[in-house]
C-alpha cells in the first residue's frame, strides 16, 4: 500500500463524520448535507457540532469536536471562516479530514491571514484540511456527498475539481452520460491537501481506473509533472485547465522566453506524460467515458477508423473531423468490399469506409443484417476503432423498438467474436424533439448497460478517440505495453 | 573555467556573453566553432594560428543585444587583414564607438547547415522547459518551435522534432540541405535531458538561446548562444 493510499483511505471511506454549521431551526447546508449522506446510505455515526444545542435533526450534539465518542475521520464544515482555525485547534488532534467549506480565505486579500491560521491549527494538530472555499466530496464507498441525484455505486473514474460548481457539473452530466465515480473532491483554495496529493491516491487506488482533473493553476507543477512522469499514462489522465493562455513570458529577454507561454507548457506536459487535455467540459466527459470503457492498446493504436450508421452527409461530416483529430477513415480494400458486395444490400446503401445504410437497410430482419455487415468488416477490414451513429429521428414511427436492440446487440456479439481487435463506440444523434430525447435516453441507458460507451455527436466521438489514440501512441513510442 | 565558475561570473551582468556562452554549451558537450578573442586589431597578427579561415568577426559589449542590427558581425572573411580591417570597420560604427566592447571574437565560419534554433526558459509552475525550432521565419514570424519540461528523454526530443510544421525542411525539402536529426536530438538532450545544462543550472539560468544551431548531416555546431542569469 502506498503512502497515499494509506493517508487518503479515511477521507474515501470515513467510519465517522461531524458536521459543524447545522441550524436547529432552518435547513442551512450541514443539515442538508446530513440528508444527503443518510440517502446515500452512510451508515457510521454522525456528530453535529453545536454550541448550545443539544441535538440536531434527531442527533445527538456535541459542543466541540473534542467531545464527539468517537475520533472524526471526515468533518464537514461550514461557519465563518473567522471560526475555523479556533474550531480545528479545539478538536485536540481528533479529526483526520476537514473539509473547510466556507469561503473568506486565500481567495480575497482580507482572508489570507485566516487561511494562514487554519493551515498552522491543521498542521499542530495533524488534520488534513481539504478546501477553504470548496463544496465538498463525493465519494460513492464512502457513501458521502454534497450533491443530489448520485449514485451509490462506485464506479471507475476519480476525479479532483479546483471548482466546486463545475464538480457538480461533472457528477450530473457524467452520470447522465454513463460515467461512474469512483471519487470527486472539490478542493477548493487547496491550502493543504492539493490535486497533486490527491492524483497520488487516485494512482494507487485500485478502484480508480481513469483520472480527470479540473485546474484552475498548477499548485507545484514540477511535482505534478514528476508524478505524471513517473505513472506513464497507465491510467488515463484526462486534464480540464482553466486559464491556459498563449501568451510568452511578460518581459523575456530572448526568442525563447517570448515563444513560452503556459499554453506551451501544458502541450508539453501532455506530449511527455501522455496525459490528455480536454478543451472543454464536454470533452473532458467525452473522454472520460471513453477511457472508462475502452482500454488503451499500446500494441495498435488507432489507425482505421470505420462509420457504420445511417446518414451519408454525416458520415463524410465525421471523415473530414476525424481526419482533423489524426484519426483516418480509410476505404476498404478489395476483400472487405468483396464480402460486402456479397450481402448484397438494398440500393442505397454504401460499403465503402464510411459504410452508410439507410434504416430500412437497417431494418432487415429486424436489425440482424448488421451481424452481417459487421461480420465482414471485421473478418476483413481490419478496424482499430468501430462508431456506430444511429439518428433516431429516422427510426422514429417506422421501427420496432426492438429493431435497435437487435442492432446493438448484434455489435456486442461481433466484438466478442473478435476480441481486442477493435474499439467499439456508438454514437445516438436527436434532433432535440422531446419524444425523440426519450427515446434516446432509453436507448442510451440500454449501451450504458452493456458498457458501451456513448456520444451525442460524431465530432464527441471523434475528440474521444483521438485521446485514446493519443494515449495509445505515447506508450507505443516509449515501448510500454 | 568549469560551467560553475562561467555562471558565478556572469552573475554580475546578468548573462553570459557569447564567448563565455559558447564554453558553457562545450561544457556540456554541444560543438561550437574554434574562436579565439582579440581586444584590439594589432592583437590579431598571430592570434589566428589555430584556427583555420574563412573567419567570422562578431563584437562582444554588454550594451549590444543585436549584433548584426548595428553591424557587429562580418562573416566570410578570407584572411587576418580581412579580420583587422572588419575590427578597424566596427570600431568606427557610433553604436559600437560609445559601447562598452570587452573584444572581438574571431571563429572559424561553421560549415553549410539548416539553421536550428534550441532555446531554454524557466517556467514558473514546472521549471526549466527546453525548445527545439527551425531557424529564421520558421521561429520568427510562424512560431513553429515545440516546448518540452525538462528533462526530456531522446524519444521526447524526437517528438519535437516530429511535432514541427517545417519538420521537413531537416530531410533536404525542396532540394535544400538535410540535417543530420541524430545531431539534433543529441544537442537537446545535452541542453534539456536529466544531465543536460538546463537542469543542472536550474536556478540560475532564466533564458538561453542557441540561435542558430547550424546542422549539417554530418553534426551540429552552436554558432551563437545567449544566456540570460537571473
Amino acid at each position: 500500500m502506498t503512502d497515499a493510499l494509506r493517508e487518503f483511505t479515511p477521507l474515501f471511506e470515513p467510519k465517522t463524520v461531524a458536521v459543524v454549521g447545522a441550524s436547529t431551526k432552518s435547513a442551512a447546508l450541514p443539515n442538508i448535507f446530513i440528508k444527503r449522506i443518510q440517502k446515500l446510505g452512510f451508515k457510521g455515526p454522525i456528530y453535529p457540532i453545536h454550541p448550545t444545542a443539544a441535538e440536531i435533526d434527531g442527533l445527538p450534539a456535541y459542543k466541540t469536536l473534542a467531545d464527539t465518542p468517537e475520533p472524526v475521520d471526515y468533518a464537514f464544515i461550514a461557519i465563518a471562516a473567522a471560526q475555523v482555525a479556533p474550531l480545528i485547534e479545539a478538536a485536540k488532534g481528533r479529526v483526520r479530514f476537514a473539509q473547510v467549506v466556507s469561503s473568506g480565505f486565500g481567495e480575497v486579500e482580507e482572508g489570507k491571514f485566516l487561511q494562514e491560521a487554519l493551515i498552522v491549527a491543521a498542521k499542530a494538530s495533524g488534520t488534513r484540511v481539504l478546501g477553504p472555499n470548496c463544496l465538498g466530496i463525493y465519494t460513492p464507498r464512502g457513501k458521502i456527498t454534497f450533491t443530489d441525484n448520485c449514485p451509490p455505486e462506485p464506479g471507475s473514474i476519480g476525479i479532483i475539481s479546483q471548482s466546486g460548481g463545475l464538480g457538480t457539473d461533472i457528477i450530473r452530466r457524467g452520470i447522465n452520460r454513463g460515467l461512474g465515480f469512483s471519487g470527486l473532491v472539490s478542493v477548493g483554495n487547496a491550502a493543504d491537501v492539493n490535486p497533486n496529493d490527491l492524483l497520488e491516491y487516485y494512482l494507487a487506488d485500485p478502484q480508480t481506473q481513469v483520472i480527470g482533473m479540473y485546474l484552475e493553476t498548477a499548485k507545484d507543477g514540477r511535482r505534478l509533472f514528476n508524478i505524471l512522469r513517473a505513472a506513464q499514462a497507465q491510467k488515463p489522465v484526462v486534464i480540464l485547465k482553466g486559464g491556459r493562455t498563449a501568451q510568452g513570458l511578460a518581459a523575456a529577454a530572448s526568442h525563447t522566453g517570448s515563444l513560452a507561454g503556459d499554453e506551451r507548457a501544458w502541450l508539453a506536459l501532455s506530449a511527455q506524460t501522455g496525459c490528455v487535455l480536454a478543451e472543454t467540459l464536454e470533452d473532458f466527459l467525452d473522454m472520460l467515458g471513453a477511457f472508462q470503457r475502452l482500454t488503451p492498446r499500446p500494441d495498435h493504436p488507432i489507425h482505421r477508423v470505420v462509420l457504420f450508421g445511417n446518414g451519408g452527409g454525416t458520415s463524410v461530416l465525421a471523415t473530414d473531423f476525424f481526419a482533423r483529430v489524426g484519426l483516418d477513415v480509410i476505404p476498404f480494400e478489395a476483400p472487405t468490399l468483396g464480402a460486402l458486395a456479397a450481402l448484397k444490400l438494398p440500393p442505397g446503401s454504401s460499403i465503402t469506409n464510411p459504410v452508410d445504410c439507410p434504416v430500412g437497410t437497417l431494418q432487415q430482419d429486424e436489425g440482424r443484417v448488421a451481424q452481417k455487415i459487421l461480420d465482414a468488416i471485421y473478418s476483413h477490414g481490419a478496424p482499430d476503432a468501430l462508431v456506430v451513429h444511429l439518428n433516431m429521428v429516422a427510426f422514429a414511427g417506422r421501427t420496432k423498438p426492438e429493431v435497435l436492440d437487435n442492432l446493438m446487440q448484434a455489435v456486442v456479439r461481433v466484438q466478442s467474436q473478435y476480441p481486442n481487435q477493435s474499439h467499439f463506440v456508438l454514437v445516438l444523434r436527436s434532433d432535440g424533439d422531446p419524444e425523440i430525447e426519450a427515446r434516446k435516453r432509453d436507448f442510451r441507458a440500454r449501451a450504458v448497460a452493456l458498457g458501451i460507451p456513448v456520444f451525442d455527436e460524431m465530432s464527441n466521438a471523434g475528440r474521444a478517440l483521438a485521446a485514446l489514440a493519443q494515449v495509445e501512441r505515447f506508450r507505443r513510442a516509449r515501448k510500454l505495453a | 573555467m568549469n560551467a560553475d565558475a562561467l555562471i558565478e561570473q556572469g552573475k554580475a551582468r546578468g548573462s553570459l556573453d557569447e564567448h563565455a556562452g559558447k564554453a558553457l554549451l562545450t561544457a556540456y558537450g554541444v560543438a561550437v566553432p574554434q574562436s579565439v578573442v582579440v581586444t584590439s586589431p594589432d592583437a590579431v597578427d598571430g592570434a589566428l594560428a589555430t584556427l583555420k579561415p574563412p573567419f567570422v568577426v562578431k563584437v562582444m559589449s554588454p550594451d549590444i543585444l543585436h549584433k548584426s542590427d548595428v553591424g557587429g558581425v562580418k562573416v566570410g572573411l578570407a584572411d587576418a587583414a580581412a579580420v583587422v580591417d572588419a575590427i578597424r570597420t566596427m570600431q568606427a560604427v557610433p553604436a559600437i564607438a560609445k559601447a562598452r566592447v570587452d573584444g572581438f571574437l574571431v571563429e572559424e565560419m561553421a560549415p553549410r547547415g539548416v539553421e536550428v534554433v534550441i532555446g531554454g526558459v524557466r517556467d514558473g509552475d514546472f521549471g526549466p522547459m527546453v525548445m527545439v525550432g527551425l531557424g529564421g521565419i520558421f521561429v520568427e514570424v510562424l512560431k513553429d518551435v515545440a516546448f518540452r519540461i525538462c528533462p526530456i528523454t531522446r524519444v521526447d526530443a524526437a517528438e519535437m522534432l516530429d511535432e514541427l510544421k517545417g519538420a521537413k525542411i531537416l530531410d533536404g525539402a525542396r532540394g535544400g540541405i538535410k540535417a543530420s536529426r541524430e545531431a539534433i536530438v543529441d544537442t537537446l538532450l545535452k541542453v534539456g535531458g536529466e544531465n543536460g545544462l538546463l537542469l543542472k543550472h536550474a536556478a540560475t539560468i532564466r533564458e538561453a538561446d542557441i540561435n542558430p544551431l547550424i546542422v549539417s548531416e554530418r553534426g551540429a555546431v552552436a554558432a551563437d548562444a545567449r544566456f540570460i542569469l537571473g
